[in-house]
């Protein structure tokens, strides 16, 4: 929740940031990504194009990916923010769709991977997104690696789509 | 060895790639920083009457406003700088030269304030005349951009072989084109980014560049400080494609710094981006004489990149045109003229392919076009003319350690070149092309490299190259470990930091591998040696008798057999450590030439040589085209990481496919209409095929050199494509990139051809 | 001037009653996607921000009295994903799943894509050629706008500053129907369109009963061309028919220049969809033996 009580141009606000709740004052135009940058040292959150095209930006806000580059902070108000560093529980332990990335090398330059990898998290998590290859490719179109990683970055997501399969047909080949 | 050559090593940092932990300039902030804004300017060609900066400087947080009068006026900076020509002011001093230039700098407590009062310095421009176009600019009547170079000219070179007047003369027939490759941006994901900060005459920059050692020299002669007192350091780069190559926003943070001494940290918004540097445009003209058996006689071309408003490396580079101009192919008549031209706008520097793309475009569409009318197979006429072993090349060197037909039969075998494409969906069409490349690489050039053997079993690793996400260190970890014989455990290997790891030129050029590369294996060489000499001290032994493997020195003579590992070695030896130092310097190329109008000799230390093969569909009725799968290969000596070559060759399809289907950049009166992602769009993973394959081909000799391999592909895509384009459809576009529009434009002109 | 407030009423009347107050400095934000890119290239500079996200009623999906009702504070991917809006109006469950990216449609809304009047956006033209209609409330009272009339020009809109659209109503199909939106992207995947297809066919009797056909992202405003429309009611939807609706809209529409394409091109390509869009109508029909739900 917001709170007119900070002093004019700013507002208070309630962001549940890798799980830990806090208020902060922010002015009211100030992005969530400054906000977690700045005030959290969240460093996996990247800014660069500022037009939520990129997708360097991304965090998960009540586990769906957004581009925090044009979300006010405001806006986020009472809403859980996760980050790549604590995707996998934090304290440096990765998720498996980061563990899916190392094994198949998908990085390079890697300014755009902690925000790959939380998309595809994100797509996995979706029925519809995460069926199968190409429909994670699909909701990738958003994330540009200007390095051209997106071959690696498709074979970590077949990895991964076939371990779902055979979750869900009890399969453990 | 375990971790050498040819193994799978990983860059030892993955889990904080996929953090988001792993750490970039971006993420470094200094106690008490101020922050600079960029106010730039508004026209694109315009003498500045006058800056009033009274508004902006009483807006909250503002603490001073630095305009390119103030730098002139101040003894201690020399305001102007270039890595080849002199011409760049920090700010622009009287006059601006391109829309975007930097005029003034902005100083404020915060990013935001520093923003808000940018717009506030009121800058007076008197309009002068401009000129975007190259070959409008290198007309005289053309504004002149720098009065010290009125002819607007920023490099010009010529190569003559044999004589090409009169082997066009006598031969069969005679194919000219003109091709047009537009500007376009390199895009790295991390902007440009500085933090700077002086304490008394010391000056510390941490800063975005592919060359640490190149911005200490360039600011150390800009503040007249002697070698050492000001110390670059660089994290891991988020990409840079060639953008941050050279000298870029170091100076105007460092003016900054000084102007209101406080450390100042300098972000570049993307649009900015966009504004510091971008790829030549070129036009290039070119013809070529066959004979009736298809083989090519002569080869003249007319090259003109244009340079933006400023030099950075167009003086010389421009010169790459002659090599490129001619392909890898024997020709044996060549005439090539190849300059870059000063325009007003957004300066041009190396793009990953430098130089070499616009001209691929051009020769290897032309090669098809020629097969066409021969009515031969595109590969026949390839491997017909050829350049092969002990040919001689433009610059009249002959040339070694060719793999052309290698490179070209992985093609064939890779796109099924022969076999036609599987049928369309009505209304579509398909289609199969292919093209080779070759480039020189950066020479002269010098690398060092220092390793460190320390009693604790750890050998560190010097060395100013730079990670940027082709795996730099890590395959500098591998070949240290190939030649020291030890397990990558032991190696420490930190960030560039000029006052600690030694001179290398740039990390640039696909020359890391192999230059750097050799540094490094001399450095091994050289630490072995001194390990040794070190333990037949201490033995009292000769030398002869001391052997060194694996990380242990053995003493070989009969009766008292002695082995010992390095570090027990260095500990007993009571010194603190043990340091090989390995250097590799190449005394030759272009830059070195007496006469740049009469070049010849060699250019190069080796040549980079690639291809690639792309098979299309096209929308008869849209135009609009699809990449449905692209190949990828390259020569790359001996293969150092199989995943980081894989990834090179992929990334160079990925990057090349952007400026063939979709980047330019536009400028609409003097200005630059789509700096931003939205308007100028980057290839999405939509945007490009599902599946990229890739090849390296590698020497028989199990000596052989070790080549670059990160752009070797890239400049045959563009050509690839478009001669696909040509198989699909028939229609031939001269002018990148291959828009939908364009081809439907082509098709109907095609189509209304062949009624006629 | 940067906003001083950041207003989250939990209700409409008080919403519209602090935009009315303060008419040129409050602005409503919902999802801010659009908004703060106004904010950033300074195309706005709002003193506060009336956020509509706590206002009851306004979001989520509903069949009702015949009608299909979104609340304007639905996001896109829950118009995209409701099984509703798929079931009864698939082309607009499209469009909205075709708009930039997930990021994006995770967080903008269909009210706020309406009213930020883009030309180049795409659930507005086929929530037009559904014929749907948004419901407006403001300190006047309510009224209602049909979605072909509310954008005026480029970044305009019948709105009054202190108007909110509430929801958007999309009357449910009588009889057999086929509709879809095609999205012709000149450049990246990412891009938006060059020209934005949406049509609709009620099919009556194995002909065509009503028909419309929305052209986005050619002009300033939502396109559409009566004639051939009209022309082409009671006949069966087949090449014919098909190509005079095309060359009709081709011929009627007076289309612009940017960089996704010239206004000539973008003529062609007006004919191309406007064909390929119908075409795929028709093969609905067919698909469904006679008539299609489309
Ligand atoms: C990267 C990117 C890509 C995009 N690509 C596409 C695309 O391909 N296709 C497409 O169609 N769109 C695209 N968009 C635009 C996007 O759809 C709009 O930004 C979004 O729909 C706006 O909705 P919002 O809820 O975020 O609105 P806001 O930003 O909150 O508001 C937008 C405007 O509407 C007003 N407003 C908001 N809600 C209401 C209401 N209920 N009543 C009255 N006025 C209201 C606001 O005051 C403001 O003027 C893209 C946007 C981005 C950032
Ligand atoms: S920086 Fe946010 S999407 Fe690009
Ligand atoms: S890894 Fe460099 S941008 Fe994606």
């Amino acid at each position: 929740m917001t709170d007119q009580t900070a002093p004019s141009g700013q507002v208070d606000v309630r962001l549940i940031v890798n799980g830990d709740a806090h208020t902060v004052a922010v002015d009211v135009d100030e992005t969530l990504l400054d906000t977690l940058r700045d005030r959290f040292d969240v460093t996996s959150a990247r800014g660069t194009c500022g037009i939520g095209l990129c997708g360097a930006c991304t965090v998960l806000v009540d586990s769906k990916v957004v581009s925090s580059c044009i979300m006010l902070t405001a806006q986020a108000a009472g809403h859980e923010i996760t980050t790549a560093e604590s995707l996998g529980g934090g304290d440096g332990r990765l998720a498996r769709v980061q563990e899916a990335f190392v094994q198949r090398g998908a990085y390079q330059c890697s300014f755009c991977i902690p925000a790959m990898a939380l998309t595809v998290h994100a797509a996995l998590a979706d029925d519809e997104a995460g069926r199968s290859r190409d429909s994670v490719r699909e909701y990738l179109a958003g994330n540009l690696c200007r390095c051209g990683t997106y071959p690696e970055i498709l074979e970590a997501v077949t990895d991964l789509v076939d371990e779902a399969g055979d979750r869900a047909t009890g399969s453990d080949a | 060895m375990a971790d050498g050559i040819g193994r799978d090593y990983r860059m030892p940092d993955a889990d904080q790639r996929l953090l988001g932990t792993l750490p970039f300039v971006l993420d470094r902030r200094a106690a008490g920083m101020v922050h600079a804004k960029v106010v730039r300017s508004l026209q694109p060609h315009a003498t500045i009457r006058g800056i009033d900066a009274s508004e902006a400087l009483a807006m909250p947080g503002v603490l001073a406003v630095l305009t390119g009068r103030q730098i002139a006026n101040d003894p201690g900076i020399e305001p102007y700088f270039g890595a080849m020509r002199v011409d760049q002011p920090v700010l622009a001093i009287d006059k601006a030269r391109y829309a975007g230039d930097p005029v003034a700098i902005v100083i404020a407590e915060k990013p935001q304030q520093a923003a808000a009062a940018a717009p506030f310095v009121d800058v007076d421009y008197e309009d002068l005349p401009h000129v975007v176009d190259a070959d409008d600019a290198a007309t005289p009547g053309a504004p002149v951009i720098h009065e010290d170079w009125p002819d607007n000219n920023c490099g010009s070179w010529r190569s003559r072989l044999g004589d090409c007047d009169a082997a066009l003369q006598g031969a069969d027939h005679v194919f000219t084109g003109v091709y047009y490759s537009p500007p376009a941006s390199h895009v790295p994901m991390e902007p440009y980014i500085c933090l700077a900060d002086w304490t008394g005459n010391e000056l510390e920059v941490w800063t975005s560049t592919q060359a640490p050692h190149a911005v200490r020299q360039g600011l150390e002669k800009m503040f007249s400080l002697p070698e050492d007192r000001v110390r670059v350091r660089t994290l891991n780069l988020g990409g840079a494609y060639g953008a941050k190559g050279q000298v870029k926003i170091e100076p105007m943070a460092a003016c900054a710094a000084r102007a209101v001494g406080r450390p100042v940290r300098m972000e570049l918004s993307r649009d900015e981006v966009f504004l510091t540097i971008g790829k030549h445009a070129a036009r290039v003209e070119l013809t070529t004489g066959v004979n009736r058996d298809g083989r090519f006689v002569a080869r003249r071309a007319k090259v003109n990149y244009n340079a933006g408003a400023y030099a950075v490396t167009s003086v010389g580079a421009s010169g790459q045109g002659l090599t490129r101009a001619n392909g890898p192919y024997a020709i044996p008549n060549i005439a090539v003229d190849s300059v870059a031209t000063y325009t007003n706008t957004v300066p041009s520097g190396p793009f990953r392919g430098a130089m070499t793309s616009q001209l691929a475009f051009a020769h290897e569409q032309q090669i098809d076009e020629i097969a066409d009318a021969l009515g031969t197979d595109p590969v026949e006429l390839r491997r017909l003319n050829l350049l092969r072993d002990g040919d001689v090349y433009a610059t009249g060197e002959a040339l070694h350690d060719l793999h052309y037909d290698e490179l070209l039969d992985d093609l064939v075998d890779a796109i099924g070149w022969g076999t036609p494409s599987e049928p369309a969906s009505p209304g579509k069409v398909r289609g199969k092309g292919l093209a080779i490349m070759l480039k020189n690489t950066l020479t002269p050039s010098r690398s060092e490299a220092r390793l460190r053997a320390c009693p604790d079993g750890t050998v560190h690793v010097f060395s100013s190259s730079v990670e940027m996400g082709q795996g730099a260190h890590a395959t500098i970890l591998q070949l240290v470990s190939e030649y020291l014989g030890i397990s990558i455990d032991r190696l420490v290997m930190g960030f560039p930091d000029t006052r600690h790891t030694p001179f290398d030129t740039t990390t640039s050029s696909s020359r890391t591998t192999s230059s750097m590369g050799e540094a490094v294996r001399k450095a091994a060489a050289d630490l072995m040696l001194q390990l040794r000499s070190l333990a037949a001290k201490r033995w009292q032994a000769s030398e002869d008798d001391v052997e060194i493997s694996a990380g242990s020195v053995r003493l070989r003579r009969g009766d008292e057999p002695r082995e010992q590992p390095w570090e027990e070695l260095i500990e007993q030896a009571e010194v603190p450590d043990v340091t090989g130092h390995g250097v590799i310097e190449s005394d030759f190329g272009l830059a070195l030439m007496d006469d740049p109008h009469d070049v010849k000799g060699p250019v190069s230390v080796h040549w980079h040589q690639g291809g690639a093969a792309a098979e299309v569909e096209v929308d008869l009725e849209t135009g609009r085209l699809e990449v449905l799968r692209m190949h990828a290969n390259c020569f790359a000596g001996k293969v150092v990481n199989p995943l980081r070559v894989r990834q090179q060759n992929q990334g160079c399809v990925i990057f090349g496919l952007g400026p063939t289907l979709f980047e330019e950049l536009d400028y609409q009166d003097g200005t630059l209409t789509n700096p931003n992602l939205s308007d100028y769009m980057i290839p999405s993973i939509l945007d490009v095929p599902a599946t990229i394959t890739s090849t390296a081909v590698e020497s028989d000799d199990p000596g052989a050199e070790l080549h670059g391999v990160g752009e070797m592909a890239l400049p045959a895509v563009s050509p690839a494509v478009a001669n696909a384009l040509f198989a699909a459809t028939g229609v031939r576009l001269h002018e990148l990139p291959l828009t939908p529009e364009r081809i439907l434009h082509a098709l109907e002109q095609n189509g209304r051809n062949q009624q006629e | 001037m940067s906003p001083t407030a950041f207003h989250e009423p939990a209700d409409l009347a008080d919403a519209c009653a602090l935009l009315a107050a303060n008419p040129w400095g409050a602005k409503a934000i919902s999802g801010g996607t659009a908004i703060v890119l106004m904010l950033r290239n300074g195309l706005i500079a709002p003193e506060s921000f009336i956020s509509l996200a706590r206002i009851g009623g306004l979001r989520g999906i509903a069949v009702e009295d015949g009608v299909l009702r979104i609340g304007a504070g639905t996001t896109l991917a829950e118009v995209a994903a409701s099984p509703a809006i798929r079931e009864h109006a698939p082309s607009v469950a499209s469009a909205c799943e075709l708009v930039g990216n997930p990021r994006v449609r995770n967080v903008a809304t269909i009210g706020g894509n309406l009213a930020e009047a883009d030309y180049a956006s795409d659930p507005p033209a086929t929530l037009a050629s559904v014929g749907a209609r948004c419901a407006v409330t403001g300190t006047a009272g309510r009224r209602t706008v049909e979605v072909i009339d509310l954008i005026t020009g480029f970044y305009e809109t019948v709105l009054e500053p202190d108007e909110l659209i509430t929801h958007v109503e999309i009357p449910l199909p009588a009889g057999p129907r086929g509709a879809v939106y095609l999205k012709y992207r000149t450049r990246s995947s990412e891009d938006r369109a060059c020209v934005g297809v949406a049509a609709r066919v009620d099919f009556r009797d194995g002909a065509v009963g009503d028909l419309d056909v929305v052209v986005a992202a050619v002009a300033s405003t939502l396109q559409r061309v009566p004639d051939p429309l009209a022309a082409a009611r009671g006949r069966r939807l087949e090449p014919p028919v098909i190509r005079e609706v095309a060359r009709g809209y081709a011929d009627a529409i007076d289309p612009m220049d940017d960089a996704r394409g010239s206004a000539g091109y973008r003529r062609k390509m007006i004919e191309v969809f406007v064909r390929r869009a119908l075409e795929q109508v028709a093969g609905q029909q067919r698909g469904s033996g006679g008539g299609a739900r489309g």
